[in-house]
């Protein structure tokens, strides 16, 4: 197990720095100019040659690109991540202030998918060609087209206009207000969460009605166990491994999503944050929410994998 | 005139008659097995098809033009002059959501054909050559995969900038791991069918097994897979023109609208949210379900893999 889990850290390491490199080109090397970016494309025609060289100077953005890549990643390492080229507040700060926002949707959503994919799963896979197997087939396809920024603005309009009701859009924390805090995060995180939920059904169910062919459940029915026992005693435990797996993928699906569904309902989180910064054209914001978004993914999945190793024998002895 | 007419026709008839007819008529019937096997898949197929003559034949069916602004009648909702109302210049929703399926289809099928083909020849040759050229490629689709699709896209059509060309070339690197992984895990079990050993027993080139012998094989589920993302690459268009990164207003696409209704003031109208967003859906679902079908008739052993 040890040296399972020394070698996937390993790996790790290798993909946040590759990670990091890849973030680098795109946003940097990439043609586009910041100056642009921040000017505008007439404000940037206005410029001397002077002023343009001494703003790149300013920004760092004249030295070698080996040399920027090296003090990008001493300021990350140093815990500064520098400022928006339009704000006054730190990219350190706006993360520590909207991260718990959006981390908290992420959860919640996770665990909504679960809440409603497995029981959908089991129903379907227990009762092939029922009602409610093909309901669930249904909703699942159906969920896997709609798109979650668009349900989100459904809602909120929805919620406007038979309740006048929206959630609050100043960002409140969950210790200092939950009553506020739950209005923000419960609407992104059940559009999440079903989205979510569409695959983990499917993906259960496929999963379920292999496990239940299985010798070992026959032989458990055989002994005389009734059904339900037999599939949460016996078969669920095994059907459920590659769930997981597929839900640290999925955590992708949320941290992606949230970006738009965030901007859909309004919700000041870091996927907002995101947003922003990429109508402003702001590389230097860009830049970190990404490396930090792609960490965290990668980091979550590294998680998942030796949680499913723990579980598993198979898996660590390979 | 009238009399050679026919005799010429039936002159012509050897090549004429056998070849096309045939042609259609095998079509035709493949077709019918299609519907036949799963009537659900087919009819959500009419209507891919229906949408891609829809943006094929944009101008005929759109009873204005999507850019021009009506200042006598803004920010209407539904009404018998424009059926989904207009938005707050003026201009009508109806011909705005037609023409937007011109942008949504071709981003999406520019994608997939770069993209997922990319990926997927990339995929039989590292399965295919094994070795070090596999393990390298295989970290560096990993490297690929550890970002959220969304947002990779997202960096990418902010340092290319706005237009078609870079939100293609966006959505396609996100397209490459997928269609990499599920072509390399098929080749590598191709490898060792008997078939393939066969060939090589014979003497043919590695070049040839792998293309006369391997690629082959490999047409269904790329086909699968294609569809599947055709559906994704929608999706992930629209989430970008939602975000002010797809392609830039005034061209109308079905994200950028929706982009544009939370700009029409503090409540965005209902009928600038729904159609719109009632379109990504509509065509989404069409092509997951006809991709479905159509993995169902290819190649049944598929389900659940790609």
């Amino acid at each position: 197990m040890y040296s399972y889990i020394v070698r996937r850290l390993a790996f790790g390491l290798v993909t946040v720095f590759a990670v990091s490199v890849l973030v680098f080109v795109i946003l940097r090397v990439l043609p586009g100019d910041p100056l642009v970016a921040i000017f505008g494309m007439e404000g940037f025609m206005k410029l001397s040659d002077a002023e343009r060289a001494n703003y790149m100077a300013q920004l760092g953005l004249s030295d070698p690109l080996w040399l920027q890549y090296f003090h990008w990643v001493r300021d990350i390492g140093s815990g500064n991540l520098g400022h928006s080229f339009f704000r006054a507040e730190s990219v350190g700060e706006m993360i520590s202030r909207r991260g718990p926002l959006t981390a908290e949707i992420a959860i919640l959503s996770v665990v909504l998918s679960w809440i409603v994919g497995v029981p959908v799963a089991i129903v379907s896979a227990l009762r092939p060609n029922s009602i409610a197997e093909n309901f669930s087939r249904f909703l699942s396809i159906l969920f896997l087209a709609v798109p979650g920024f668009w349900l989100g603005m459904l809602i909120v309009l929805g919620l406007l206009f038979a309740f006048g009701y929206r959630a609050p859009l100043a960002g409140a924390s969950l210790f200092a207000d939950p009553k506020a805090n739950l209005q923000i995060v419960v609407g992104p995180a059940i559009v999440l969460g079903l989205g979510q939920a569409a695959y983990i059904a499917r993906m259960a169910r496929s999963s379920l009605l292999e496990v239940i062919r299985e010798d070992y459940v026959r032989t458990a029915r055989a002994k005389g166990l009734s059904g339900w026992p037999v599939i949460r005693r016996h078969a669920l435990p095994n059907a459920l491994l590659p769930v997981i797996t597929l839900s640290g993928i999925l955590l992708g699906f949320v941290l992606a999503g949230s970006v738009p569904v965030e901007r859909a309902f309004g919700t000041p989180g870091l996927g907002y944050a995101m947003f922003t910064a990429v109508n402003e054209r702001d590389i230097f914001v860009m830049q970190n929410l990404v490396l930090l978004y792609s960490v965290v993914f990668v980091l979550l999945n590294i998680l998942v994998d030796l949680t499913i190793a723990w579980l598993d024998p198979r898996i660590r002895y390979q | 005139m009238t009399a050679t007419e026919p005799a010429a026709a039936l002159a012509l008839s050897p090549a004429a008659a056998t070849t096309k007819p045939m042609w259609l008529w095998r079509v035709g019937r493949g077709l019918g097995t299609f519907a036949r096997r799963s009537p659900l898949s087919a009819f959500w197929g009419c209507i891919a098809a229906l949408i891609v003559v829809m943006a094929l034949a944009a101008p005929v069916f759109a009873p204005y033009d999507p850019l021009k602004s009506d200042f006598r009648s803004m920010s209407k909702p539904p009404n018998e002059r424009h059926v989904f109302g207009t938005d707050q210049i003026g201009r009508d929703v109806l011909s705005r959501v037609i023409y937007g399926s011109r942008a949504s289809l071709t981003i999406a099928l520019g994608a997939v054909m770069f993209g997922t083909t990319l990926g997927s020849f990339w995929g039989l040759a590292s399965g295919f050559l094994g070795g070090r050229f596999d393990l390298i490629s295989q970290r560096i689709i990993e490297f690929l995969q550890s970002f959220p699709d969304l947002i990779l896209a997202m960096a990418i059509a902010m340092a290319l900038g706005a237009g078609f060309g870079t939100v293609i070339v966006a959505i396609a690197i996100t397209r490459i791991p997928f269609g990499g992984r599920v072509i390399r895990a098929i080749v590598l079990s191709l490898k060792e069918l008997s078939y393939v050993e066969a060939a090589r027993g014979v003497g043919a080139s590695k070049m040839r097994v792998m293309l006369r012998h391997i690629l082959p094989q490999c047409v269904a589920p790329y086909l699968i897979l294609a569809t599947t993302h055709l559906g994704v690459a929608i999706v992930i268009e629209a989430a970008l023109g939602f975000l002010g990164v797809g392609i830039p207003p005034p061209t109308p696409t079905w994200g950028n609208m929706l982009a544009d209704s939370l700009n029409a003031g503090l409540i965005p109208p209902w009928w600038l949210v729904l159609f719109p967003g009632a379109a990504i859906t509509v065509t989404v679902l069409a092509f997951n379900l006809l991709g479905d079908g159509i993995r169902d008739i290819l190649d049944p052993r598929l389900r659940g893999a790609v």
